[in-house]
């Protein structure tokens, strides 16, 4: 069996795992808005206790919890010397010709790049501790207020939850066809980046051909167990949020709210 | 009782009807019956059963099944409920990662009180023998289990009739049986079974079977009339089971058993009595 990459929800009875998913989605967002807001040194020390406080009530480990950063290291020294290198600020240290290094630069490059690991973290905790199917519940209802301007809310939960039941039935068909083309000679593993581009090609394609396939059975098989679109289903259980869900809440919105009054 | 009933069923998949997969098929099977329809790719017996639960639009003749006319609109619905199908390929029949809640999705298609939905799964988990499993993720099991949590999420329904469309085509020798234990229970249980496959050996066991060729009903009678009949299985391109063609077999070395035998055991006895008789 294959598993999913990163974020992989890792079973436990933690204090985060215990939290309902709609509190937790609404906190994410929250300390998301924190991190964006975070300005000043005592900003970023509330925003970094905060997040340890978090790993720390989720009993993961905490080499689980970061993995994701170190996956998209590569990606991260991108964005930090292309925010060095181009930001116009003042207190130039050098320049190529297009290129300007400055204090500035350097100071907007490590804030952005700070900025995205903190909030994939943050992603990575959600992931971690709750069920693929309680998020798409909680995504469920917490998009339920679209539904006024026309979005076709119970629908989008059922493509969500098809679609991350999927996951693992496509990555294995993938590695099944890629084997089959390895067999005749495709070089996924070749260090020349022009023949592993050139291989992927002809994987993607049917690739796509067995997903189509597999969506049109799939349509059978709801419409035999009678799913019929545009058509009130039994509404999902309502578990109403419990005290801890709450403090969660309040917590959240006080850091958020302290950050957004240090700033201004 | 009959519960499906059909007249001169045709079937095109072309726009111009210039080829059909069904032409003029005939069709009558009982309340609790277990039917086996029997047949090559391509014979026509996966389209045949589409239409059943209307899952295909009749295109000419007449169909009715529990009551329902299969044209009526309005009662496809109903007769979705009355009318359960398990389909081949366990991994794109499930709807959720959580077996309870891919359970859950025909029972909430129907409207089911909230309340009544756990007592319900858990009802059809124990009939597929799959209790203990609600939390596992669908991908996490065996191609046996998978296809008895489709049955599952099937039954939940409480169909008259439930449909097997090459739903052990897939399995391995162990899965299968798994399947064709559950099939042999609800029948015992009192529901119609249909179950189409090319393995002639589940069709030993059956009320009756139908034998299909090229969009046509090529013969339907008992195991026994069909299976052993040389000519006709033959004709639909199928093999015969291990122990009829023991039988021809031996007749041609010029040793006679009494009876054609269908099972092991049977093939078993004939040759005891061979023995004693000698």
């Amino acid at each position: 069996m294959k598993t999913l990459p990163t974020g992989q929800y890792i079973p436990g009875d933690s204090f985060l795992h215990q939290l309902e998913a709609r509190a937790k989605i609404s906190c994410l967002f929250l300390l998301i808005a924190a991190v964006l807001g975070a300005s000043s040194f005592w900003g970023y020390a509330l925003v970094l206790a905060t997040i340890s406080t978090l790993l720390l009530l989720s009993g993961l480990p905490i080499r689980g919890a970061v993995a994701p950063v170190r996956r998209i290291s590569w990606f991260l020294l991108i964005i930090l010397l292309m925010n060095a290198l181009f930001f116009e600020g003042e207190a130039v240290l050098a320049s190529w010709g297009i290129f300007h290094l400055s204090r500035g630069g350097i100071e907007q490059g490590f804030r952005v790049v700070g900025n995205l690991v903190l909030i994939l973290i943050l992603g990575n905790l959600l992931t971690m501790t709750t069920l693929p199917t309680q998020v798409t519940t909680a995504l469920e209802s917490l998009i339920k207020p679209l539904k006024l301007i026309g979005v076709p809310t119970e629908e989008v939960a059922i493509i969500i939850s098809v679609a991350i039941q999927f996951i693992p039935t496509l990555l294995e068909e993938t590695e099944l066809i890629k084997m089959t083309q390895i067999a005749r000679g495709a070089r996924f593993e070749s260090k020349k980046l022009s023949e592993r581009a050139a291989s992927f090609l002809p994987l993607v394609v049917p690739i796509f051909i067995s997903s189509f396939r597999r969506a049109e059975e799939l349509s059978l098989a709801m419409e035999a167990r009678g799913y019929r679109k545009a058509r009130n289903r039994t509404k999902p259980k309502k578990a109403p949020l419990a005290p801890a869900d709450y403090t969660a809440l309040i917590v959240c919105a006080l850091i958020c709210l302290i950050q957004l009054l240090w700033r201004g | 009782m009959v519960l499906v009933e059909g007249k001169n069923i045709s079937f095109s998949y072309d726009f111009d009807d210039s080829s059909f997969a069904l032409q003029g098929v005939d069709i009558a099977i009982e309340q609790g019956e277990f039917v086996v329809i029997l047949g090559c790719n391509g014979s026509g017996k996966s389209t045949l059963v589409k239409h059943f639960n209307a899952l295909l639009r009749l295109q000419h003749g007449e169909l009715r099944v529990a009551q329902i006319d299969v044209k009526n609109e309005e009662e496809i619905w109903l007769l979705r409920r009355l009318c359960g199908m398990v389909f081949q390929n366990p991994d794109n029949q499930f709807v959720s990662s959580v077996v309870e809640e891919d359970i859950a999705f025909g029972l909430e298609n129907y409207e089911t009180p909230r309340r009544e939905i756990p007592e319900r799964v858990q009802s059809a988990l124990a009939l597929v023998e799959m209790g203990g499993y609600e939390k596992r993720a669908p991908n996490t099991l065996s191609g046996g289990q998978k296809q008895r949590v489709a049955l599952a999420g099937v039954l939940a329904l409480e169909p008259e009739i439930i449909i097997f469309d090459e739903a052990t085509a897939m399995l391995d020798p162990g899965g299968r049986q798994e399947v064709a234990k559950i099939m042999r229970k609800l029948h015992r249980a009192g529901k119609t079974i249909i179950a189409i496959t090319h393995y002639v050996e589940e069709a030993v066991a059956a009320d009756k079977v139908i034998l299909m060729a090229q969009g046509r009903v090529l013969a339907s009678g008992s195991p026994k009339a069909i299976l052993t009949d040389l000519d006709l299985m033959k004709e639909a391109g199928m093999l015969l089971p291990l122990p009829v063609r023991l039988y021809y077999d031996l007749r041609q070395a010029g040793v006679h058993l009494n009876h054609c035998p269908l099972t092991d055991e049977e093939l078993v006895e004939e040759i005891c009595q061979l023995r004693s008789k000698s």
